[in-house]
């Protein structure tokens, strides 16, 4: 189990990570979401303890990481935002030196580094020198050597980043099939990509936490129920059929995108399915619905949303 | 520790670095060789090993200036910082594998009084004291080198900075003679010390009392002192370049002569500044 508490970072006047308290209970997969600049990787930083907080503890299995570093230091594997690899060795010395740093006995280095070889795919590659390795390889000797020592905790840091979209599907698989035996932080600033993998989320904004739960739940709360439509008819029309259907919270029109229609974002009250009243009133008025879809909120919405209602979500 | 010290020495020679800081050295060291001791025929092996030491203004920043620096621009120190391993750990196989190389490299020199020994009888004894203030001088601007590198993610800058402190070591020795030997300069030069010394300390620790209560207790030994005994303001600049000349103690080893207090001296001079290294990662990670 990981313990945050009350850990703030300042740099100078700067506030990175401001006030931010949270556990990650054993077993599950944290997503930590955040635009660049929200302050995740200062946090993981601190958690992992690379930089020491400004103020406030972190606890691994209660074991402060301050406090008893080597101790702490043992159960948390880290694959940092850039992974930390030297170019000029091949794999096998690398994971050889993580293994030497990380005081892997001799006995269990050989067994151990072939499972880890085995379970991130990079077998094949393991006499290549580092610098010639793709950025998808580069990724998964780097999620390797997080593995090393058997650490309970696995702290990744944006582990999709730059990699191409199969990688990206690669890299999730190996997330979700760590997370059956680890408990696992993961920084992202794209939300599909951590709601596909996490069972509950964080997200930062500035330093703070401003809201958390799980996908589902946050969805619900922050986005569900929206609907973007594409109507073939004309803007003042749409706009009065559909403003009497119960249970639309609010209207907005969005522009022309397509010749002769116009596109609508429809909110409705909280947890209400508008999807069939809406067809119907626009049916009447003999508005066709060309098109009609859920809108993902994309990340920025979120935060529009988050930070404008102050809302906490649980 | 031997993990990293490993690693440092096989990063030496997967890298030019070790290769070209071993071929420089024997190159220039095998010149001085054959100019002063082979074509002459003179025996005077550490008359050439003392004015060998310049070699170190090159050699050692070669040696050093990538140890830290490039693990803070590959962002590799998250690796070794966030392991099990301690920083003291670190910083020692560090030191210790750029020692080693230092080291073999100079067993490789020992060919040249071996071969010296085939012409006549040479100072077994006096070489080894040369051999083993060469490699304390040596060990001690490595460990400098050291921290520079630590200071920076810049090679390049390592290198240059680390050049220019080992020059103005190198310097000190001639200054002494140029420097005011006046009781008033001794005094002025003595409350710089302490203000440095103050500034230092607030600096480090953030505490304004702890470096005022230094900056006063510091003064007031200084005008103690001067009421006691001014007298022993006179030459003190002198006095203090020469306490910590670096190369000044090398003189005694050159003799043959093998006494503890430079090699303490070295030894000491080393741990500062490993420690200082260590220091300075530790204090990064808190800012
Ligand atoms: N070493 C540093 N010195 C000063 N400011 C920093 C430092 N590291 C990060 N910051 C600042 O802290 C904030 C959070 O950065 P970071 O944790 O890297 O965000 P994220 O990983 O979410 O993109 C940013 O505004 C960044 O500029
Ligand atoms: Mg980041």
């Amino acid at each position: 189990m990981i313990e945050v508490q009350n850990v703030t970072k300042r740099y100078g006047q700067h506030v990175a990570v401001d006030n931010v308290s949270f556990t990650v209970n054993d077993g599950e997969i944290l997503g930590f979401l955040g635009p660049n600049g929200a302050g995740k990787s200062t946090t993981m930083n601190i958690i992992t303890g690379y930089i020491s907080a400004t103020e406030g503890t972190v606890k691994i299995d209660g074991i402060d990481i301050l406090d008893q570093p080597e101790e702490a230091k043992k159960r948390i594997g880290y694959l940092p935002e850039f992974p930390p690899l030297y170019m000029d060795m091949t794999v096998s010395e690398y994971l050889d030196f993580v293994c030497d740093i990380r005081k892997v006995s001799s006995a269990e280095r050989k067994q151990s580094l072939e499972r880890i070889m085995d379970i991130v795919k990079i077998d094949d590659v393991k006499g290549r020198l580092i610098k010639n390795l793709s950025k998808g390889y580069k990724q998964r000797v780097g999620v390797a050597q997080a593995m090393i020592g058997n650490p309970q905790v696995l702290v990744l840091d944006e582990p999709t980043v730059g990699l191409d979209p199969r990688q990206i599907i690669e890299m999730r698989d190996l997330i979700k099939k760590l997370g059956k035996s680890h408990t696992i932080i993961l920084s992202s600033h794209i939300l599909p990509e951590v709601s596909a993998v996490c069972d509950r989320i964080i997200i930062i904004n500035k330093g703070k936490i401003v809201a958390a739960g799980t996908p589902a739940n946050l969805s619900k709360h922050l986005g569900g129920g929206r609907l973007s439509l594409r109507v073939a008819a004309p803007e003042k029309q749409v706009m009065a059929a559909l403003e009497q259907v119960p249970g639309v919270a609010r209207v907005e029109p969005r522009g022309t995108f397509e010749p002769g229609t116009i596109d609508i974002v429809v909110d409705p009250d909280e947890e209400v399915d508008i999807r069939r009243p809406v067809f119907n009133a626009l049916s009447h008025a003999d508005c066709p619905i060309l098109m009609m879809r859920p809108l993902d909120l994309s990340l920025e919405e979120i935060f529009m949303q988050v930070t404008t209602q102050e809302s906490e979500v649980s | 520790m031997i993990g990293v010290y490993k690693k440092e020495l096989k990063a030496y020679f997967s890298t030019p670095t070790g290769y070209v800081f071993m071929g420089f050295f024997l190159l220039i060291a095998g010149f001085f060789f054959a100019i002063s001791n082979l074509f002459p025929m003179v025996a005077n092996y550490n008359a050439m090993l003392s004015n060998l030491t310049f070699i170190f203004l090159i050699v050692v920043p070669i040696l050093t200036m990538r140890l830290m620096a490039e693990e803070m621009r590959q962002k590799t120190d998250v690796l070794l910082l966030t392991s099990p391993l301690s920083v003291n750990e670190m910083v020692l196989g560090k030191y210790f594998a750029a020692v080693t190389v230092f080291l073999i490299t100079l067993l490789i020199t020992c060919l040249y009084p071996l071969m010296m020994s085939f012409f006549g009888d040479i100072a077994v004894w006096e070489i080894i004291g040369g051999y083993v203030g060469f490699f304390l001088l040596g060990s001690t601007f490595i460990a400098v080198g050291l921290f520079i590198s630590s200071l920076t993610d810049n090679q390049v800058i390592a290198a240059v900075v680390t050049f220019s402190v080992l020059l103005l070591l190198w310097v000190m020795d001639a200054l002494q003679s140029v420097v005011p030997t006046d009781i008033i300069s001794g005094v002025v030069f003595a409350s710089a010390l302490v203000a440095a010394v103050a500034i230092w300390l607030y600096s480090a620790t953030r505490n304004i009392y702890v470096s005022l209560v230094t900056a006063i207790a510091g003064g007031a030994a200084i005008a103690g002192v001067y009421i006691a005994n001014k007298d022993i303001y006179t030459g003190f600049i002198g006095k203090a370049l020469a306490w910590f000349s670096v190369l000044n103690r090398y003189n005694e080893f050159s003799l043959g002569i093998l006494s503890l207090s430079p090699i303490v001296y070295y030894i000491t001079f080393s741990a500062v500044f490993v420690f200082l290294t260590i220091r300075n990662i530790e204090k990064k990670r808190w800012s």
